[in-house]
């Protein structure tokens, strides 16, 4: 069989030899700052000294959560019954550790046959997502991405 | 832990909440200047005021 490097292209020139794509210690460490941002949020951004950016995700995420709590919104768990649980359980786990915070708070479990607790639903499934958010932005920060 | 009183919001402070809480947020992670950030908080907010006031508006014919 014919070797692939000796095969001349149209105009001459040889395919350059194949890069294999290994993660740098970059990468890595940027993959850590997203998974810690994600955990607690605002930790991505303050290992990486933005410190305004880490006391608003913080606090935006704390207060969304507490909120939500408060009001007797559902924080779904794994045991959904159907495909709505399932995207609200993962939502609400988007919190880290807030989601254990928002377990704590509401002991006496969801009340949503009020418009309160529809809401509080909503606000700790926008607590989840907007913390996924800051991680991802963490994570490119980290990575020498504009942000 | 403590059981922790429960928070009586109206409609519009939860929608009030969850629109400053949202454009700060956004403001901050999308803008690295002061006076971008304010704008575009200031903006971000005055839409969201704008589209909730507006979908319950166009919602209230249809209420009762």
């Amino acid at each position: 069989m014919e070797d692939p490097e000796k095969i001349p292209t149209i105009d001459g020139t040889r395919p350059s030899p194949a890069i294999k794509a290994t993660p740098s210690p970059g990468d890595s460490r940027a993959l850590a700052f997203g998974i810690a941002a994600w955990l607690l949020p605002g930790l991505g951004h303050a290992l990486q000294k933005m410190w305004g950016r880490a006391l608003v995700v913080f606090f935006a995420v704390g207060l969304l959560v507490f909120a939500g709590a408060s009001m007797k919104g559902n924080v779904f768990t794994r045991q959904g019954s159907d495909a709505f649980d399932t995207l609200g359980y993962i939502a609400d786990v988007g919190t880290g550790t807030f989601y254990l915070f928002a377990r704590a708070i509401e002991t006496k479990g969801a009340d949503v046959s009020h418009a309160g607790g529809d809401y509080g639903t909503r606000l700790l499934a926008t607590a989840g997502v907007l913390n996924l958010l800051a991680a991802l932005h963490a994570y490119e920060a980290a990575r020498g991405h504009k942000a | 832990m403590t059981a922790v009183p429960p928070l009586d919001l109206t409609h519009f402070q939860a929608f009030l909440l969850f629109a400053v809480v949202i454009s700060v947020a956004f403001g901050f992670l999308g803008r690295r200047r002061p006076k971008d950030r304010v704008k575009y908080i200031m903006w971000s907010l005055f839409l969201f005021l704008l589209v909730g006031i507006g979908v319950g508006w166009a919602m209230f014919p249809f209420s009762r």
